[in-house]
């Protein structure tokens, strides 16, 4: 069914809203099991097959439906229950073998108040708590998140049945170009990738270059080894980014627009491409939109699992079919990018934000989170924490809380070390240091840095040389070796801490690392190169105890590395 | 995963150009540029790695040369030139997965099957490719993934060996990701 005009759009909206209305009366049996890469990997698509079955055999008539990821990783493969006159109830942990006696519960009207997570209503029910009372999602604020785990991502119908492609109407309809510039300047929204540059900005600077065609890009290449938020926004909510990424398109008066999804992330291409495909189906995206006018043209390009390519002007030569390398700056891209044409460049996050903006206005979004941080932030945490997932906060979260309350803490016989921040891009956070607000700018005097929002906690097993060599060889590893500083400087900085780990330091070396990092960080092209040795600098910095014993006792604390306890002590004169 | 080859082992070609004839049509010398990496991907996924002559029919279809597509096989970590044991081991070894201990699992690989990353076991039976990224299902860390498709997740090095001689006997992985 092709839409061609407005009204026709209301009116789809409606039936919409009707449709979903009716699923949520809580009159019906509705049964949803959230597929995303994370829960397939447990099974989720098994405990889908053995339910529809089990519930056809059990002679109970349920829409069984998919819906995306819902954060919480720990808890998958995860069903919610809404049976007829009950609100719904949302069981964890649900594999193949736990579905014949949740399928009985079902048929004798019972709730399996041991296996749930959370019910969703204010008060209890049956003896499950609600589920907004959960420490994972009692300190949450889920703007961008909220409606994952509740629509089906591949369908287009239960999106706008949830408010979706308002904003694009609206802005076509009812704005100029200019107003949502300046909507997103005023939500002051920075780039969700890391750099945390104004959005708003950036469009404007794109607006004032005198070229054309203009191209606009999503980065969703996300080949950070630490961070799945945005492979797991295009699994749970496609449309969302793609709403944003067309806002974007108009904003800059330009029909093409780009989304560059790493190639390993299957499943979020694979669920963007259907979304792009429906929008084009609905003609909300081609030619004369809804006889607005306003054409738009999405085209989905895909990585091959290079780290560079995050960066903006090595993902533009991917975009192009190059290698992905950085080039000088300037140009920027915005006024040179994909083939010498003026681009702008943002996050997945950031386009995600953007009908939220145009909806409720700048101001709405901009009363979120800290003064200079603005809004949410979606978080990913790994490690030895009790669960593990993605969370939605508001921008100025106390580090603790988010590891100690959202994420539960360290898991029985792990002992909080110390959290990795910024990915490879920076250095850790000891204990003591845990009261810092996670927001773009209170990171980064630690030696931390939001980077992606992605932290890994580390407890007492790992050894900061390791770790700190670990690190620094995946910058060695992931340099495209195009800037001397960083293809010669990385791998030396690699063999220094190798010998530390070894226990065979020479006199200087602590100094040396400095003095090697000085170029890399000085005379690399790119940001990625100019933060390649921050993750060491930061280890040493963090954690100078566990240097000290390799290099003056021979000894690794954490009993990690291969030290060799015969070697001479390197403390000789000059150290 | 079943690749498409011919019973004889030589290399169909077919399925590649159905392919490349449906989902890579471009009007501009500068869209057809912009395919390239997609059906580099194409090509893997089908083979498993990339053959030679499929980076030619991919060159021809698209009118670039055959050193374009080279280019950036040689560059993006996900492209294979070589073919692949029986089975494709994905090992992350994202931050994640390090420190729940994933340096242990490539030793044991390295030490006890003598293959180190891109490389395939003597008797042809495993490749092993280290994911320098992230395969973004942390909960299981550390986790491979098996043919594709299967993970096996909180791995240590015993659990390694088990998972790889149960997968050596082919019997089926699916039940392998208790995580408590």
């Amino acid at each position: 069914m092709k839409l061609t005009d407005r009204a026709a759009f209301e009116q789809y909206v409606a039936e919409a809203q009707r449709r979903w209305a009716e699923r949520t009366a809580g009159d019906r049996w509705v049964v949803s099991v959230g597929i995303s890469e994370c829960s397939i990997a447990k099974g989720a698509r098994q405990t889908l097959d053995h339910l529809r079955l089990a519930l056809e055999q059990a002679g109970i008539q349920a829409e069984v439906r998919q819906v995306g990821c819902a954060g919480w990783c720990w808890a998958e493969p995860y069903v919610e229950v809404q049976a007829p006159g009950a609100p719904p109830v949302i069981y964890q942990k649900i594999t193949t073998d736990k579905v014949p006696e949740l399928v009985d519960a079902m048929k004798r009207g019972d709730v399996k108040a041991d296996w749930a997570l959370g019910v969703r209503a204010d008060q209890p029910f049956e003896g499950v708590p609600p589920l907004n009372e959960h420490p994972f999602l009692a300190g949450q604020r889920r703007v961008l998140m909220a409606d994952w785990g509740i629509i089906d991502p591949e369908s287009i119908e239960d999106y706008i049945a949830r408010g979706g492609y308002q904003a694009w109407i609206k802005a076509i309809f009812d704005m100029t170009p200019e107003e949502v510039v300046n909507e997103v300047k005023i939500s002051n929204v920075r780039g969700r990738g890391g750099a945390g540059f104004p959005a708003g900005i950036k469009w404007e600077s794109g607006r004032r270059t005198q070229a054309w065609p203009k191209y606009v890009i999503a980065n969703s290449h996300e080949g950070e080894p630490n961070v799945f938020k945005d492979r797991r926004m295009l699994e749970s909510n496609p449309h969302l980014v793609l709403e944003g990424i067309m806002i974007g398109c108009y904003a800059l008066e330009t029909p093409h627009g780009y989304n560059y999804v790493g190639g390993e992330h299957k499943l979020a291409i694979e669920r963007f491409r259907k979304a792009v495909d429906q929008a084009y189906e609905l003609g909300l995206l081609g030619d004369n939109v809804l006889g607005s006018g306003v054409s738009c043209h999405i085209r989905v390009r895909t990585g091959g699992g290079a780290y560079i390519c995050g960066e903006g002007s090595a993902l533009m030569y991917s975009v192009m079919g190059q290698r992905g390398q950085p080039r000088t700056k300037p140009p920027r891209s915005v006024e040179e990018g994909v083939w010498k044409r003026p681009t702008v460049l943002n996050n997945t996050e950031t386009f995600a934000n953007i009908p939220g903006i145009i909806r409720n206005g700048g101001a709405w979004y901009a009363a979120m989170g800290t003064e200079k941080s603005t809004g949410t932030k979606l978080i990913t945490m790994q490690g030895p924490v009790q669960r593990i997932g993605v969370v939605e906060i508001e921008m100025g979260m106390p580090m603790r809380e988010l590891i100690f309350g959202l994420f539960g803490g360290m898991r029985e016989g792990h002992v909080f070390k110390g959290v990795q921040t910024g990915g490879v891009s920076a250095g850790p956070l000891r204990e003591e240091q845990l009261d810092v607000p996670v927001d773009f700018d209170s990171l980064t005097p630690l030696g931390g840095m939001l980077g992606s929002g992605g932290f890994v906690v580390f407890d007492q097993s790992v050894c900061a040389v390791d770790f700190a060599r670990y690190l620094q060889e995946f910058n060695r590893y992931e340099s495209c070796a195009k800037c001397v500083p960083c293809r010669l400087g990385n791998p030396a900085l690699v063999e220094i801490i190798e010998r530390i780990r070894l226990g065979h330091a020479r006199p200087g070396d602590l100094t040396l690392i400095e003095e090697t990092s000085r170029p890399i960080i000085d005379l690399s092209l790119c940001g990625l190169g100019q933060v390649a040795p921050m993750p060491t600098l930061g280890m040493i910095r963090a954690f100078p105890e566990d240097f000290a014993a390799h290099i003056d006792e021979h000894r690794c604390p954490a009993g990690v590395c291969p030290v060799d306890a015969a070697a001479p002590a390197a403390t000789a004169a000059g150290d | 995963m079943a690749h498409a080859t011919h019973t004889d082992g030589e290399l169909d070609l077919e399925p590649l150009k159905r392919i490349l004839e449906r989902d890579f049509r471009y009007d501009t010398h500068q869209d057809a540029e912009e395919l390239i990496l997609g059906a580099c991907q194409e090509a893997q996924n089908l083979y498993g790695w990339v053959p030679q002559p499929a980076a030619q029919a991919i060159a021809d279809h698209l009118g670039v040369s055959v050193n374009r597509v080279y280019a950036l096989l040689t560059f993006y970590a996900d492209f294979r030139t070589e073919p692949p044991g029986k089975h494709f081991l994905l090992l992350c070894h994202g931050t994640a997965c390090y420190v729940m201990g994933s340096q242990r699992l490539i030793d044991t690989l390295r030490d006890e099957y003598g293959i180190t990353n891109g490389e395939v076991t003597r008797d042809g039976e495993l490749t092993l490719q280290v994911v320098n990224g992230c395969l973004g299902v942390c909960d299981l860390a550390p986790v491979i993934q098996v043919d594709h498709h299967t993970y096996c997740g909180r791995l240590t090095p015993d659990r390694l060996r088990e998972t790889l001689e149960a997968l050596k006997r082919g019997e089926p992985l699916e039940e392998r990701n208790e995580t408590d």
